[in-house]
């Protein structure tokens, strides 16, 4: 970042060299923010609270399936918001079926209505997107829906879904377009496969599915459909959760697994075909397997493709104002304060390398960077020790190392691992597993015992480890933790 | 055609009015009742109503602005009113496009800008 103060100090000769019209001094706004999901609106609202001039930019290609949707970015329209609701719907309905044991009598086979929870988390999705529109508007921030991209150091071209540019220009931008789920690039693919793009707002249940991919979107939502009562196959290239603690990740397969969902593990989708046209419809499938040459083929109501998400960084014009992003990734790199390689271009969110693709972490670092920007504040996004929740089935909550992870970093004789299984209390009753909810913590040995790693797998665990992770950010020792008397009777007392 | 502004009183009579217009953009004010010299229970609908009212020529083409009283002060703190359990009414003034999740409710109803952009965009 020191070199690039050489461009800042002399902008005006910059764009003569680019073969652009000198911008006046004056720039249209303040701050212009590409993206307007959960980072772009945290840090323009910040901004408008230090009364400069804001500008957002916010505009959702629509899926190869035609689906768009409103303002606020992938965690309020298709992403943790609509995921967690349906996630919280098929918990009803185990519920439902435990409350037996507790006493509640009803006669009627319950059933589940797709319609009807879609419509209601939808509806709940639209106050939020009216909210944010009422919000960007209080605060006098001019909100446009609207693709933008830069054509100059300080321009940005903004074309609006009817195909109508207009220019502005601000002092300084931030990037926050955050990513799309990628297609697997195989015959039918785009034509015929649905991405959680489009689950939330799917018109018809989705029957019979075939997740592909295992990462958490995917079991995720391969929990909520099972859940829910429809029948589910997840195809799993390789290892779940890549990246997660490998032995709680295997914990949670293993209870989905014995809870109704089909696991097909190494092998590929190579081709998707339709069957039969309807909402749902029926489409083949023909996957190859990882290790050898084996061929199988299934037949699925729906197809629903979850194997990552790539960053939208590769039509915004970047090149034309020198951002580096990383070639094969799409992601931007950036210093600890956010900034890109150009010194007044920031970019904040799940477009960042090597930071937690969270809404948490979005919002924490879009408001802190605004307030070093405007209110002369010093602090940094802390990216430490983020706290983070798998809503599968059988929850999962974590916080710092994985132990693969902390045995890398500090060594196998210097950590120290704590676990336990523990059976919840209301599990008890309705018969449920027994020895499936497990704690761990792992310690540094060498730091007195620091607890360097949290990770719990059972109901809540999102709450559960909430307050963990304060207490780690605090320094946390093992200690501590035997010192602190547990609540009873509840889960977080192991 | 422009728009058009229809005045009812009570639940029943604003659900048959809107249900008359179903097709139509349908726009609606809820106030507390107004007593013999014209004046609402409800503090803030007197504050509301012109900034409300003074919007109305953006209103779009063919759409319709229902004018609801809701009734008295003892009928609208009792949480149970239709308003409440079929509307999800949370306060008046609720200035709402009908059919869709968008409102301003109480003081947002004082803002011209909110209400312009409640009337004029998607």
């Amino acid at each position: 970042s020191v070199q690039a103060h050489k461009e800042e100090d002399n902008p005006q000769k910059t764009m003569e060299v680019n073969g652009l019209t000198p911008v006046p001094d004056s720039y249209d706004y303040d701050l212009i923010v590409i993206g307007g999901g959960s980072g772009g609106l945290a840090a323009a609202k910040e901004a408008a609270k230090y009364e400069k001039k804001v500008m957002v930019l916010d505009f959702v290609t629509p899926t190869p399936q035609g689906n768009s949707w409103g303002l606020g970015g992938t965690c309020v329209n298709v992403g943790c918001i609509p995921k967690k609701l349906m996630h919280q719907a098929a918990l009803l309905g185990q519920a439902l079926q435990d409350s037996r044991k507790f006493g509640w009598q009803f006669t009627e086979e319950v059933k589940h209505n797709w319609m009807t929870m879609t419509e209601s988390v939808q509806n709940y999705i639209g106050s939020l997107n009216w909210g944010y529109r009422v919000a960007l508007r209080d605060t006098k921030v001019t909100y446009e829906n609207a693709y933008g991209e830069f054509v100059g150091p300080h321009t940005i071209k903004a074309t609006n879904k009817k195909g109508i540019e207009k220019l502005y220009t601000a002092e300084r931008f931030i990037i926050a377009t955050g990513e799309r789920p990628r297609y697997l690039g195989i015959p039918g693919d785009k034509e015929y496969c649905i991405s959680s793009d489009d689950l939330f707002s799917l018109p018809y249940c989705p029957g019979k599915t075939l997740v592909v991919g295992a990462s958490y979107v995917a079991l995720e939502c391969a929990g909520f459909l099972a859940g829910l009562g429809l029948d589910v196959t997840v195809m799993v290239r390789s290892i779940l959760l890549r990246g997660f603690d490998q032995d709680m990740a295997n914990k949670i397969g293993e209870y989905m697994k014995e809870h109704g969902v089909n696991f097909i593990r190494e092998f590929v989708p190579i081709k998707v075909e339709q069957v039969e046209e309807g909402a749902p419809g029926i489409l083949k499938v023909t996957a190859k397997s990882t290790t050898g040459d084996q061929i199988i083929e299934g037949e699925y109501n729906t197809v629903l493709l979850a194997i990552g998400r790539d960053p939208c960084t590769r039509k915004i014009g970047l090149d034309k104002v020198g951002v580096h992003i990383n070639e094969k990734t799409g992601k931007i790199p950036v210093n600890d304060e956010e900034q890109t390689n150009v010194p007044h271009i920031y970019a904040v969110g799940d477009i960042l390398q090597g930071k937690l693709e969270l809404t948490p972490v979005a919002i924490q670092a879009g408001r802190l960077l605004v307030r070093r920007l405007y209110a002369g504040a010093t602090s940094k996004c802390d990216y430490v020790n983020v706290p983070t929740t798998v809503f599968t089935p059988l929850e999962y909550g974590a916080c710092g190392y994985s132990e693969e992870t902390a045995v890398e970093k500090f060594g196998e004789e210097n950590i120290e691992v704590y676990h336990s299984h523990f059976w919840p209390l209301e599990w008890t009753v309705p018969s449920r597993d027994n020895n499936k909810c497990y704690a761990k913590i792992i310690c540094n040995i060498q730091d007195n015992e620091r607890v360097i790693g949290f990770h719990v797998l059972g109901p809540n665990a999102g709450e559960v480890t909430q307050g963990f992770a304060a207490a780690i950010k605090c320094g946390l020792t093992k200690e501590q933790l035997d010192s602190t008397i547990g609540i009873h009777p509840v889960c977080a007392e192991v | 055609m422009g728009w058009e502004e229809r005045q009812v009183r009570g639940y029943p009579e604003f659900v048959r009015t809107a249900q008359s217009y179903h097709g139509r953009p349908i726009f609606a004010l809820f106030c507390g009742d107004k007593d013999a010299e014209g004046r609402s229970w409800c503090p803030d609908c007197v504050t509301a109503e012109p900034v409300v009212r003074k919007e109305l020529h953006n209103l779009p083409d063919e759409s319709v602005f229902i004018y609801c009283l809701v009734g008295d002060r003892a009928y609208w703190k009792d949480p149970n009113n239709e308003f409440r359990r079929n509307l999800k009414l949370t306060g008046v003034p609720t200035l709402l496009k009908y059919g869709t999740p968008q409102k301003l409710v109480e003081e947002e109803c004082f803002k011209a800008e909110l209400v312009r952009m409640l009337f004029t965009e998607d």
